[in-house]
């Protein structure tokens, strides 16, 4: 599992507009993180709070749906939110335009 | 500000993707929807929590920074919400790939 969260990083990282990555279990604990660390603790808890609703959100309107992502965008981000099956990635990137 | 909507929908509901639109006010009842009442008011009632909580996270992330918008992709659909001074919107759309 940690070779595909490296090669994931690796992937994502090579982005000029990506200003972040966090990789955060199914606890909500961080496990990787390219940023410091307050702000991917802040993120973590906050974002996969969310995740959490919007996943169960999903299944309360249709039982055979299932979320696969989630794009926040805001007036100076765009958080991309991947749920896999044992991690959540979490990507802070400055939309391009 | 209805004259404004109408034509916002009418624009909206020619592309072929669209699979509905619902227009909720601040309190969660929704003012003009293209699907049935039911779908609508579960719509409605869902995405008035998951509206007040992003934007809640992003506010806690950031106090200078505003929610814009917000995607969600599932294994079947898109569904965007679009929030607004007055009343948020609903998309549903299913993806084109």
């Amino acid at each position: 599992m940690s070779a595909e969260i490296e090669d994931i990083i690796k992937r994502f990282q090579n982005y000029p507009n990506v200003v972040g990555i966090i990789i955060v279990d199914l606890f909500a604990i961080p496990i990787k993180t390219t940023m410091d660390y307050n702000l991917t603790v802040h993120y973590a808890t906050l974002v996969s709070n969310l995740l959490s609703k919007a996943s169960k959100m999903v299944h309360s309107l249709d039982m055979t749906n299932e979320l696969t992502s989630l794009r926040l965008r805001t007036s100076k981000h765009e958080v991309v939110i991947v749920p896999e099956e044992n991690f959540f990635i979490i990507v802070v990137q400055n939309p391009s335009e | 500000m209805s004259a404004e909507v109408e034509e916002m929908l009418k624009r909206f509901q020619t592309y072929k993707n669209i699979a509905g639109i619902i227009i909720v006010d601040n309190d969660g009842i929704p003012i003009k929807t293209t699907l049935e009442n039911t779908q609508t008011v579960h719509y409605a009632a869902l995405m008035q929590s998951l509206v007040v909580k992003a934007r809640q996270v992003v506010l806690d992330l950031d106090a200078t920074n505003e929610f814009t918008l917000l995607r969600m992709r599932t294994l079947t659909h898109e569904v965007i919400l679009a929030p607004s001074d007055d009343f948020y919107c609903i998309v549903i759309q299913k993806p084109s790939d």
